[in-house]
């Protein structure tokens, strides 16, 4: 790749021919600095030789430039031979020293005999001095070598030495020679001379300075895929508020007032009380007190409408998916409810105090446990885990239980949320027909496993330089 | 959840299995395995199942499943003459007592452990903490019968267990340390629940502490035990020790109970019958098991099972967790065995929908990211003082947390810009510029309302670039909307407006002020705006 300079020279210059840097100046318009660069670089590249040589060049002596003016005095002796022939006479002429160096010329050429004061002529003489002096005086140095060697010995010429670099060309290259782009401006887009160019090729290998996507959070990602496969299989996803009633967190869900996960040990409440339905209350009273029409023995007791009143940041999100079900009692239904919950817990990198939680409920009539571990089969083939197998499991407010477990390589079965049928504890007294298929999961766990976390704080309390590192998709 | 700690020698002795062929079962039968050594296995068994908290009842269990002994186990229960006189005046402190005598038990330091062990749990699950249901262990030699279970006042003295001095009542509930940790449950009485003999001396103190002088120790044989408490949790408490203990061999004998008012033979050990409607299992399960099925699946769960019209299932005395037939349902899966269960899709056929307010959060994010910001997410637990106090600004309609368990999380936000500026005070090593947004839920009035919140920070990060991120969010929102001079002090004045749509207040943007910036310990300019979505879209319906 040549650069515009280089290639401005090499196509302003024949081959073969050497040129020294002012004539490549002039013939490629570029400047003497330009013109060297260009030279070696195209050196490099063997498009070209560029050498040194040592020139002769001479000038004429003061001496020199009066006998031009005034001619040689061994030529000035001749004319004045052909008038006169005393000695004396033609020394006033002359002058002592002139006549000197003209006599010790021409007796050396053997042109003139001196004998008692006289000069004799005995033979012309051809005098290439004049001329020669006369050639250097414009700078032509074509003279032959005795003749100027004469002339420096002499001291009317004086020679001088001077180094010159010459470039010739030695070939050219074969695609067509087009001036090379670097940074393509607006000015070249309009005036279209990219199409006589050549871009410039830049060394691809060399890492750029570092910019930072904006992209969403690598926990929102998996709840983002999360959310699609419930989509995807037909649920309607539902939303509640993060501060509910003690009621729909535990009542609803038969657990027991006195129930250790409802010590305040465990739970965040509120010192604040909310007013509920006074019919839901007497079947849920009833139910916890003595099974009410379900058939269970209830837990035996008094239920205390005052526990059930008061406020707490939501343990679970099955206090929304039970609240959505009394809302939409008969089948089918499918919903399902990714959001955060709270649970009073000291932060290490396992447990945090609140965190989010995935659940997901069917309600049908025709459909029972096997139902249920087909669809957590179907959801963790969906997540990417193809083993799943289901142990016995005990949640308060399903019967039976579930606990699935996904095979991960290297970890081996990992437990991953909980599953069963909802008690009909838990469903009469809200009129709900049929079964419903529930199960959850804490997505931190899903998160240690996906985006092979060690440390669930990092979530909420993000490292900006991890987020930036984190890439879109992690393989 | 308790972890039992089972040891392999005497758990292969007792299930007549090998340790391999337990530890492949175990987890089928319903139990978290905790950790597996050459000696031992520590496993975690749901609060559902009391009957597993001691080697004897994970034996007895496991005997069933792995077909080494299958169905009900009947347990002997001699009638004899230990008598519990019950006054009228601990009926309204600890209404309920129930007891058992053991004999002939070979008591060494394996079974005393495993007693106390499975004591605690139980005290743990059913007895709440005691407060439901306290069991006592004594030495059967020392206690002379007839017994009188009676409410005393805190004057009432005895050497409790562990110390050699006599204390009353109230020191020992100052003192001792079972009294200083039970002490709540007996809080605001002016009488106190005591177990004394003929010769009216303390034998218990329950719900805290034993007498000294029943100390049970390697000489002894026979025990008594006593469990009080307010309901039927202290006959399942009684039943699951009672049974385990005849497991080890021991010789049962009742207890009577002289209420004021009845009569009571304690331990009742006869098996509670309850009917299963086979049309309920194939409904809740979801597929048919052959009657043959069933009963093995039952027996293997040590159900006693008579198979007619109807299937008649025998509940055994140790099992706490029947309410319901669904509970034996269950057994039935598990009997049978889950791996057996073939999974299916549920017919179920409906259309799925997002709910609005993620769709406007997904909006949002998309907006926010096309305007080069990064997506965070925070915590909303957090406190007065990053809220407001370093904002410069009102505490208002925030949710208060009672017992919080750290001065960090004492409220839940109701701005999401705090959390903002503190999570850039925990990122100022990373490269500038940072821009960054959340879109999340606060809970203003206790009810949850959608913000979007973004900052900008780096060294010139102005009201003029805040501004034209504002500009093109409520652009890209086709809103119209004005700002107002805004007067929140987390800005600096003349530099900070109010977002105004409608003529309401929606959100507000500016240059953060330098007192703020300092008490997060930020050194660099930042620009910030949030705006509450809940105003402006229709977020959707709220359980």
């Amino acid at each position: 790749m040549l650069s515009p300079f280089e290639v401005k020279l090499i196509k302003s210059l024949e081959i073969g021919k050497e040129y020294s840097v002012d004539e490549s100046a002039k013939v490629s318009e570029l400047s003497k600095d330009a013109v060297l660069k260009a030279a070696y670089l195209l050196e490099q590249k063997g498009f070209c030789e560029v050498k040194e040589v040592v020139t002769k060049k001479y000038h004429l002596t003061d001496e020199g430039l009066r006998y031009l003016k005034e001619g040689l005095p061994e030529e000035r002796l001749i004319e004045l031979l052909k008038t006169m022939d005393d000695l004396s006479e033609i020394e006033k002429e002359m002058g002592k020293k002139e006549l000197g160096i003209a006599l010790g010329w021409l007796r050396k050429k053997k042109a003139i005999e001196v004998k008692d004061g006289e000069i004799k002529l005995i033979k012309d003489v051809e005098f290439k001095e004049k001329e020669a002096l006369n050639l250097i005086s414009q700078g032509v140095f074509d003279i032959s070598k005795d003749v100027l060697k004469n002339l420096i010995k002499r001291k009317l010429v004086e020679e001088e030495e001077e180094k010159e670099i010459i470039i010739k060309v030695l070939k050219k290259p074969d695609v067509e020679l087009k001036e090379v782009i670097t940074d393509l401006t607006p000015e070249i887009l309009l005036s279209g001379d990219w199409r006589e160019k050549e871009f410039l090729k830049y060394d691809i290998t060399i890492p750029s300075k570092d910019v930072f996507t904006a992209k969403i959070h690598p926990y929102e990602r998996i709840i983002r895929e999360c959310r699609k496969i419930f989509l995807e299989m037909g649920f309607v996803e539902i939303k509640g508020n993060y501060i509910q009633t003690s009621f729909w967190n535990f009542d609803a869900l038969f657990q027991p007032q006195d129930h250790p996960a409802r010590d305040m040990q465990d739970t965040f409440y509120l010192d604040k009380y909310s007013e509920l339905d006074e019919d839901l209350i007497e079947k849920v009273r009833q139910t916890h007190e003595n099974g009410w029409i379900t058939g269970s023995t209830g837990w035996g007791g008094r239920w205390d409408v005052n526990k059930a009143k008061q406020l707490v940041l939501r343990t679970h999100t099955t206090a929304i998916t039970i609240h959505y079900l009394a809302k939409n009692p008969n089948p089918p239904v499918k919903a399902f409810c990714i959001d955060r919950v709270y649970r009073r817990e000291a932060i290490d990198a396992t447990h945090l105090p609140e965190f989010d939680q995935l659940e997901g409920v069917v309600l049908d009539k025709d459909v029972g446990f096997k139902h249920l571990l087909g669809l957590l089969r179907e959801f963790f083939f969906k997540m990417g885990f193809e083993d799943v197998r289901f142990r016995p499991g005990y949640f308060p407010y399903t019967e039976p239980s579930v606990e699935p477990e996904v095979y991960v390589e290297g970890l081996g079965w990992v437990e991953l949320g909980g599953a069963g049928v909802f008690r009909k504890e838990v469903v009469e007294p809200f009129g709900i027909k049929g079964k419903v298929l529930a199960w959850g999961l804490g997505i931190g766990r899903l998160a240690m496993l996906k985006l092979g976390m060690k440390d669930l704080r990092r979530l909420y309390l993000p490292d900006i330089g991890w987020l930036r590192e984190f890439p879109a998709i992690k393989r | 959840m308790p972890v039992i700690t089972l040891y392999w020698d005497e758990l292969e002795k007792m299930v007549g299995k090998s340790r391999e062929e337990i530890l492949s079962k175990l987890p089928m039968l319903g139990c978290d395995i905790e950790r597996v050594s050459d000696e031992q296995i520590d496993v975690e068994f749901f609060p559902n199942r009391p009957d597993l908290y001691s080697v004897e009842g994970v034996a007895r269990a496991l005997r069933g499943f792995l077909d080494v002994e299958l169905g009900y186990k009947h347990y002997e229960v001699k009638k004899a003459d230990w008598k519990i006189f019950v006054d009228e005046s601990v009926l309204g402190v600890r209404p309920r007592i129930v007891g058992c005598v053991v004999r002939n038990l070979k008591i060494d330091d394996e079974v005393i452990r495993s007693l106390m062990e499975v004591q605690e749990d139980l005290h743990w699950t059913i007895g709440r903490n005691r407060r439901k249901m306290a069991i006592g262990v004594h030495d059967l030699s020392k206690v002379n019968f007839p017994l009188c279970y009676k409410g005393v006042d805190k004057n009432f003295s005895f050497v409790p267990l562990d110390f050699d001095e006599v204390m009353s009542v109230g020191e020992i509930l100052t003192r001792h340390p079972k009294g200083k940790e039970y002490g709540f449950i007996l809080e605001g009485k002016d009488r106190f629940p005591m177990i004394v003999d003929s010769k009216n001396e303390a034998i218990s103190f329950p719900p805290i502490i034993n007498a000294e002088k029943t100390r049970v120790t390697e000489k002894t044989t026979d025990l008594f035990i006593d469990v009080t408490g307010f309901d039927e949790n202290v006959d399942k408490a009684l039943n699951i020790i009672s049974t385990m203990l005849a497991d080890r061999g021991g010789v049962l004998e009742s207890v009577e109970i002289k209420y004021p008012s009845k009569v009571i033979q304690t331990p009742d050990l006869k098996a509670k019958e309850m009917e299963i409607d086979r049309n309920e299992v194939y409904a809740l399960l979801g597929f048919k098991l052959t009657d043959e099925e069933i009963k093995k699946a039952l027996e293997r769960m040590r159900f006693g099972v008579e198979i007619g019209k109807i299937i008649k299932v025998k509940i055994p005395p140790y099992r706490a967790d029947i309410m319901h037939e669904w509970d034996v349902i269950e057994d039935i899966a598990i009997g049978y065995g889950y791996e057996k269960i073939e999974p299916e899709y549920p017919p179920t056929n409906t259309i799925g929908s997002t709910h609005p307010w993620n769709e406007v959060r997904d909006l949002v994010k998309e907006i926010m990211i096309g305007l080069g910001f990064m997506e965070v997410i925070t915590f909303t637990l957090t406190n007065e003082r990053v809220q407001y106090e370093y904002l410069n600004r009102k505490a208002e309609g925030y949710t208060e947390v009672m017992h919080p368990l750290t001065t960090d999380h004492t409220i839940v936000r109701t701005d999401v810009l705090p959390k903002l500026l503190e999570l850039l005070s925990y990122n100022k090593h990373h490269l500038l510029p940072q821009k960054i947004f959340e879109v999340g839920d606060v809970v203003v009035n206790d009810l949850n309302r959608l913000r979007v919140a973004a900052c900008i920070t780096h060294s010139k990060a102005n009201f003029n670039e805040i501004r034209s991120v504002v500009q093109a969010f409520m652009g890209e929102l086709d809103l119209k909307w004005d700002v107002n001079e805004s007067d929140d002090n987390a800005f600096i004045e003349g530099r900070r407006a109010d977002v105004i749509v409608n003529g309401k207040k929606i959100g507000v943007f500016g240059e953060i002020h330098p007192e703020v910036l300092e008490k997060f310990e930020l050194a660099m300019p930042v620009a910030a705006f949030e705006v509450d979505l809940t105003e402006i879209f229709d977020c959707g319906e709220l359980l």
